[in-house]
């Protein structure tokens, strides 16, 4: 099969999906995003030069303060929504959910760019960030849960997930290969000869049934690192328990199901696919989270109902400041987004009718919670949680921490951005594989 | 050497290296300067490049033309 | 086998902070940083107070978990007890802090040298007068040995360079202790409230003391196995108010 470029059969320049057609509401997004994250690249070298004393964060105990803060949390928060899009990418290839098809390929970046997202948050945290990098290669210790947050997670489920996307993209590389353009090299790259006959095909289908089966394993276990970071320190009351790297797993799930829903409907408008992405996907997103939800306000209310029976003293003026005092606005706003989240997602259930607004309300508000909660996991804990009698501490993140983050989710719309205009975001149907053929 | 065996060594290689990798990087405890160092440099670099080979191997699978139709001549 | 600990006589303490003063002189620990810190603490309300003290060093866990937390093993446990930080190796992942019950470490949240007392109605190091003086010194009163490697490991562990983006916490005076001297807040406390010694020898005075006594350890219950022992006085609860807490500019 010839991937020539003037074949006869190439109708017109223009590649599928809008691939390569720089439009001016794309431009407009890009300089938009390119100015946010200049900023927070300014704000970061700021950092650097003056050294962390320009974020809000102090030590913790004597000090007052609190020496992790909003950029771990969104480490977590990071880390967590990639946990989702590679789950739904491997569900279904596993379980061959078709109707699921569409999303598999826009879940998959979305894990890529998360944790590359998540990774560069670690950096920015970091007092000696070159030196950090280096020395996590050179002398890093299995016993410290960092260790399986960065040999795993970072390098283990980033590598893997990247070879997902690229083995599950060769076949629509092909055909876009087929098409003369800027960035047929690019193509043609990627699909590395492909062939679309049945013998590479069933081999295709065999690898990424096992690339699959052996990711999971390793998100779970990335994923509970993650929670054991936090669940392991006795001297923390607030984080030191069982339940952190269950509920750490359960809540990625749900951030990151948001994120695609919200994907989703941002593909599916900008490409105009609303009949490749049907209301069906969004029910069986909308169904899976409803389901993940209520398995975290379960950890929430099981939480709740221990703090407000018995709580050890020195957890008391922990739980009080979060359900009382300097936090409760924080924990019960992500709780009402939570619960309001949940019943509007019951409801379309009950009715068998799916919005699309209240789906990409919903997307954005768990979202928003998970940050909430993470914030809360990360802080009150540093605050409010000493085991000696310290007066209580206080944290509000600077100007540099906030735009150092906005900057990482520029970031991160950046790279989305600008690969689907290099690769389409849905997989090409059947019809279009198979034409030039 | 055919591609399904390239693909095993390389996922049996890549266990190796994370398991040499793993247990030659820092001992877990906390009483001496021993479990402070790994046994060499980069140790745990070598466990992430295991990681890397295994999962790479399916590149290497799918990648890689078969020779199943070579009738044996030559390599 | 050595194993060094110490031990704080609460019923002698009488929170004067002379062995915050003298840490944070040997030590050269800039604005806020206490490796050594003195609670005073307030039980009960007016009028029924009791104020009590409460030197807190770092513990020299022997179970640490900021040893078992640190990524990179720039936080270890020698041999003889002393828990050390590596400042040529650490990241400034700052684990160690969140994982120390106790609240011990500290962070370098800039350039050690803008963080000594300097700034508005603080010390103008770079004043001529002061520079004729100190010979350019910042602090004054800056100590060469800190900048050494110790230890049969030879590592960078006494604070030295105490440089921005590394953390720091009390090294038991290694660098005293290894020429035989005491720490400074031990030799300082002007009535013998911090005693230091080998309690694996069973015949040091330290040890004799503690035989005598009946000591207990902070957060017991944490599982840390701490190496400060406290006699007399009794362990800090939450009905504890912590009082004249050490106002520093704490770099705002």
């Amino acid at each position: 099969m010839t991937t020539e470029v003037d074949h006869p059969s190439a109708r017109s320049d223009r590649l599928p999906q809008g691939v390569g057609d720089l439009t001016t509401p794309w431009k407009a997004f890009v300089l938009g995003a390119l100015v946010v994250l200049g900023f927070g690249v300014f704000a970061y070298i700021w950092e650097l030069s003056q050294g962390m004393v320009v974020t809000g964060m102090r030590n913790v105990g004597s000090m007052g303060g609190a020496s992790w803060g909003l950029y771990i949390t969104m480490v977590v928060y990071f880390i967590g929504v990639s946990f989702a899009g590679m789950t739904v990418a491997a569900l279904i290839r596993l379980f061959n959910l078709n109707d699921l098809k569409p999303i598999a390929r826009f879940a998959e970046v979305l894990t890529v760019v998360a944790l590359l997202l998540g990774a560069l948050a670690i950096i920015v945290d970091l007092g000696q960030p070159l030196r950090g990098i280096i020395n996590l290669f050179r002398y890093a210790r299995p016993q410290s849960p960092f260790f399986g947050t960065f040999s795993l997670v970072i390098a283990g489920y980033l590598f893997a997930s990247l070879v997902f996307l690229y083995l599950s993209g060769r076949r629509d590389a092909a055909v876009m290969a087929r098409y003369p353009s800027r960035l047929q090299w690019f193509h043609r790259l990627w699909a590395a000869g492909y062939s679309h006959t049945p013998e590479e095909q069933a081999r295709h289908r065999r690898t990424t049934f096992w690339l699959a089966l052996a990711i999971i394993p390793l998100l779970i276990i990335a994923h509970s690192t993650l929670g054991f970071v936090f669940g392991l320190q006795v001297g923390r009351p607030g984080w030191y328990g069982t339940l952190q790297a269950p509920a750490f797993v359960v809540l990625a799930g749900v951030s990151g199901l948001g994120n695609i829903i919200v994907l989703a409907a941002i593909v599916r408008w900008a490409v105009g696919a609303g009949d490749r992405i049907e209301m069906k996907v969004f029910s069986w997103l909308g169904r899976f989270l409803m389901i993940l939800l209520f398995v975290y306000l379960y950890f929430m209310t099981v939480e709740l109902l221990t703090l407000l029976y018995a709580t050890p003293e020195v957890e008391k003026q922990l739980s009080d400041a979060l359900l009382g005092g300097r936090y409760a606005w924080l924990y019960w706003g992500s709780v009402a987004l939570l619960v309001i989240s949940a019943v509007l997602l019951v409801w379309q259930v009950l009715q068998g009718r799916w919005r699309m607004s209240w789906l990409v309300a919903i997307g954005i508000a768990v979202n928003l919670a998970a940050i909430g909660k993470r914030y809360l996991i990360v802080v009150p804990s540093q605050t409010h949680g000493t085991l000696l009698p310290y007066e209580t501490g206080s944290y509000s993140p600077s100007w540099v921490e906030y735009s150092v983050v906005l900057g990482l989710f520029a970031l991160g719309a950046l790279l989305v951005g600008l690969f689907f205009k290099a690769f389409p975001a849905l997989p090409l149907s059947e019809e279009e594989v198979m034409s030039d053929v | 050497m055919s591609r399904k065996a390239i693909t095993l060594l390389m996922i049996l290689g890549g266990l190796a290296f994370m398991i040499i990798g793993y247990f030659s990087s820092a001992p877990w405890g906390a009483e001496s300067v021993r479990n402070s160092n790994p046994r060499f440099d980069f140790a745990p670099a070598l466990f992430v490049l295991g990681v890397i080979i295994a999962f790479s191997s399916a590149v290497v699978y799918e990648l890689l033309p078969t020779r199943e139709e070579d009738d044996g001549a030559g390599e | 086998m050595t194993r060094y600990a110490m031990v704080v006589d609460l019923d002698r303490c009488q929170g004067c902070r002379a062995c915050m003063e003298a840490c944070k002189i040997e030590n050269n620990t800039t604005e806020s940083m206490f490796w050594m810190y003195v609670f005073r603490f307030e039980e009960g309300s007016f009028p029924d107070t009791k104020m009590s003290f409460l030197p807190r060093p770092c513990q020299h866990c022997h179970n640490a978990p900021c040893v078992k937390v640190c990524p990179t093993g720039s936080r270890f446990k020698r041999e003889d007890g002393i828990v050390l930080t590596d400042s040529d190796r650490c990241i400034g992942c700052r684990y160690c802090e969140l994982a120390c019950p106790y609240g011990v470490n500290y962070f370098n949240w800039q350039k050690p040298e803008k963080a000594y007392y300097s700034g508005e109605g603080g010390i103008d190091w770079a004043d001529p007068d002061l520079e004729g003086v100190t010979g350019g010194a910042v602090p004054a009163y800056k100590n060469p040995e800190l900048d050494k490697l110790w230890g049969t490991e030879k590592r960078r562990t006494a604070g030295g360079g105490h440089a921005k983006g590394v953390m720091e916490k009390c090294t038991f005076c290694v660098q005293r202790v290894e020429q035989s001297l005491l720490p400074a807040c031990v030799d300082t406390c002007p009535v013998t409230a911090l005693r230091f010694g080998d309690v694996d020898d069973a015949e040091t005075p330290i040890s004799r003391f503690i035989r005598e006594k009946d000591p207990w350890h902070l957060l017991e219950e944490a599982g840390t196995e701490p190496n400060v022992f406290y006699v007399g006085g009794k362990p800090p609860s939450h009905a504890y108010k912590e009082v004249e807490r050490p106002k520093a500019r704490a770099a705002t």
